[in-house]
């Protein structure tokens, strides 16, 4: 079996006490920011950037901790949705649902010990799921060419687009907001300097950690600035366990929420907040037989619990076999994994197997450190919540400060961070997905590069870009993607009318 | 009438931005062409797709969303001019102190009672200080005007 050899030599890397440290901090600072609401994986991930590069860590150690806090948060958002009906991150708005109306029925305890259990079982059956489907793409993958991928990152948008907001046409204007923010700085190939407006500090283009710790820390202190609030906080848990008949009876459930939030998480744009709506759904339907669900029924905490988790280590699929993220945090480790010199694609397993196959084993040790975590240690992390917002808002502008301030140790990105954070709070108010500006953002130079390679290789034939039958799949499957909304919304009547039938 | 205007007024912005990020295509100064492409292509195509997409948004808007209230846009404001001061005075006064100001500023204005904000903020720029200049070697600015006194 080469892949267990594999993973013994992942489990070398992972078990490290350096290794085990960065899993912890990960998956720790994962529960936090995807508790905190507001406050997600993307400004976890990217405050660190800055500080792993400083410090000069090993990429598989970096990578380790940045998995850890993508899952990591997938654990924590769940715990204010069932304390304080306010879901840590979107992927956890139906665990919010049924969760907290288990807490206003005093099952605090059962809700947040089922949601850890799910989270642990979604998270470890889609880490089998990702450690197998991955190499077998990548070595499918390794037949593309840069006509291939131009196809692939136009899917990935226009899947993105028509999936992350309420209207295309805004989604497709935000991919084109990044991709234009991307070409400021000089171009690699002929050396000409575009959009710098003569200022040097442009001509290595915008850092993306000043631009996303602006669209998503300070847009989120701007937004906070609307509506000065503090929650209530639910401190009564009681017991944090589940008993052995209600593992029994959702033991399908998680099941199918693990394999269905796996798919989704692999498709670009979908993610946890589809993936855990779908499960949810569709265990209402398949389940349901007393119309229990939506008034706190343990299965429906079950379901979006272990499908958000499949859906976070799905989504490390695209990322790590075509080097194509889908979801604005993946984007971000891409960002992470290229300025450290690791470009991931098909060739990612074979050139680094050290970072891929210590990523896994890491992931697996990760999720029984956030098993611990959230069952016996959860009582730690409802203190976090009880943090004010006047004390809790300013400490994170704080910490952003700091990673900023020491990508080029220059006070100028502090005013570009906040240009940044002012526009990013103006295309929230509008409806416009920051997910897709980020993601046109990091794969703006790899898009362009690929035009322009295919274009040397044809000479200049645009006729090039359609000429595999792989590439013209791609090109469909990125025209098709963008009736989804359609679907989506004839699919959402649907529901809505049957909600209707059974009141 | 002015129920979808935000769209509308956004769509004009954005195909006046397309307008001139196209333009600006024109005066990249290529002297020789390294591939059959060139630097322009890529961005004058991003410019008629956003110009394009911009007057769909313009024929076909969605309703405003709620802006806030004066209010909350004096707070904003305000919130901007301390990241605007916090930028020019963190080299001179250095990480700690700097810090300390905005944090202060921050917790006031989002209502918190001063003698907790002020303490609070310090002890936060201190051991923000400590774990990332002292423990993590990351250089943060000591303040310049304090060179003279120490080290």
């Amino acid at each position: 079996m080469e892949i267990l050899n594999f993973l013994f030599e992942g489990f070398a890397i992972a078990l490290t006490p350096f290794n085990i440290a960065m899993a912890l901090a990960g998956c720790f600072i994962g529960t936090a920011v995807g508790m905190l609401p507001g406050i997600g994986p993307v400004n976890g991930i990217v405050v660190l950037i800055p500080l792993t590069f400083a410090l000069g860590l090993p990429p598989e150690s970096s990578i380790i901790m940045f998995a850890g806090i993508y899952y990591g948060s997938q654990y924590g958002n769940s715990i204010s949705a069932i304390l304080l009906n306010v879901p840590g991150t979107s992927a956890a708005v139906m665990t919010a649902m049924e969760g907290n109306a288990m807490t206003k029925k005093g099952r605090a305890g059962p809700a947040l010990a089922m949601s850890a259990i799910a989270s642990f079982f979604g998270g470890t059956v889609s880490i089998v799921a990702l450690m197998l489907f991955a190499p077998a793409l990548s070595k499918w993958a390794i037949r593309f060419g840069p006509a291939e991928y131009f196809a692939l990152m136009v899917f990935a948008f226009s899947t993105l687009s028509s999936l992350s907001g309420k209207n295309l046409i805004k989604g497709l204007l935000a991919t084109m907001m990044g991709l234009m923010l991307a070409t400021v700085g000089l171009d690699p190939v002929s050396a000409v300097d575009r959009y710098t407006f003569g200022q040097l500090k442009l001509l290595d283009g915008l850092d993306f950690v000043v631009v996303v710790i602006g669209f998503f820390a300070i847009n989120e202190i701007l937004r906070y600035a609307e509506n000065i609030h503090d929650q209530e906080v639910f401190t009564k848990l009681g017991r944090v366990m589940i008993t052995a008949k209600e593992f029994a009876m959702s033991f399908w459930t998680m099941v199918r929420g693990a394999a269905i939030g796996f798919f989704v998480g692999v498709l670009p744009g979908a993610g946890g907040t589809i993936a855990s709506f779908v499960a949810w759904t569709t265990e209402q339907r398949l389940v349901d037989r007393q119309g229990t669900f939506g008034t706190g029924d343990i299965r429906g905490v079950a379901a979006p619990e272990a499908a958000n988790n499949a859906s976070a280590n799905g989504a490390m699929i695209p990322l790590l076999t075509l080097g194509v993220p889908g979801s604005e945090t993946t984007a971000v480790m891409l960002g992470a994994l290229l300025g450290m010199n690791i470009t991931p694609g098909p060739l990612f397993i074979a050139n680094n197997p050290t970072v891929f196959w210590g990523l896994i084993a890491s992931m697996y040790v990760g999720n029984v450190l956030l098993l611990i975590l959230n069952l016996p240690l959860v009582g730690i992390f409802v203190r976090i919540l009880k943090v004010p917002g006047w004390f809790l808002m300013p400490a994170v502008v704080a910490v952003s400060f700091v990673a900023v301030y020491s990508v080029n140790n220059s006070p100028f990105d502090i005013l570009l961070m906040a240009a940044f954070g002012i526009m990013g709070y103006l295309l929230y108010k509008t409806e416009f997905p920051l997910a897709s500006v980020i993601l046109g953002l990091v794969l703006g130079p790899l898009m362009e590069n690929n035009l322009r390679r295919a274009m040397s290789l044809s000479d200049g034939d645009w006729t090039y870009l359609f000429s595999s039958p792989i590439a013209i799949g791609l090109w469909i499957a990125a025209i098709a993607s963008l009736f989804l909304p359609l679907i989506i919304k004839r699919f959402g009547a649907a529901s809505e009318i049957s909600k209707e039938e059974v009141n | 009438m002015t129920t979808n205007l935000t769209d509308r007024v956004t769509g004009v912005f954005l195909l006046l931005f397309a307008i001139w990020y196209g333009y600006r295509t024109t005066l990249f100064k290529v002297s020789f062409m390294a591939d059959p492409v060139g630097p322009r292509v890529f961005p004058l195509g991003l410019a008629i797709l956003m110009g394009v997409l911009s007057l769909y948004l313009i024929i076909k808007p969605d309703p405003s969303p709620v802006w806030p209230g004066s209010k909350t846009w004096i707070r904003i404001g305000l919130i901007t001019l301390t990241f605007i001061v916090y930028a020019y005075l963190m080299v001179p006064i250095g990480f700690v102190l700097s810090t300390t100001f905005e944090i202060t500023a921050l917790a006031l204005i989002f209502r918190g009672p001063p003698l907790k904000s002020i303490i609070g903020a310090f002890l936060l720029s201190a051991a923000l200080y400590s774990l990332f200049d002292i423990l993590l070697d990351l250089s943060l600015p000591t303040g310049s005007v304090f060179r003279g006194l120490w080290g």
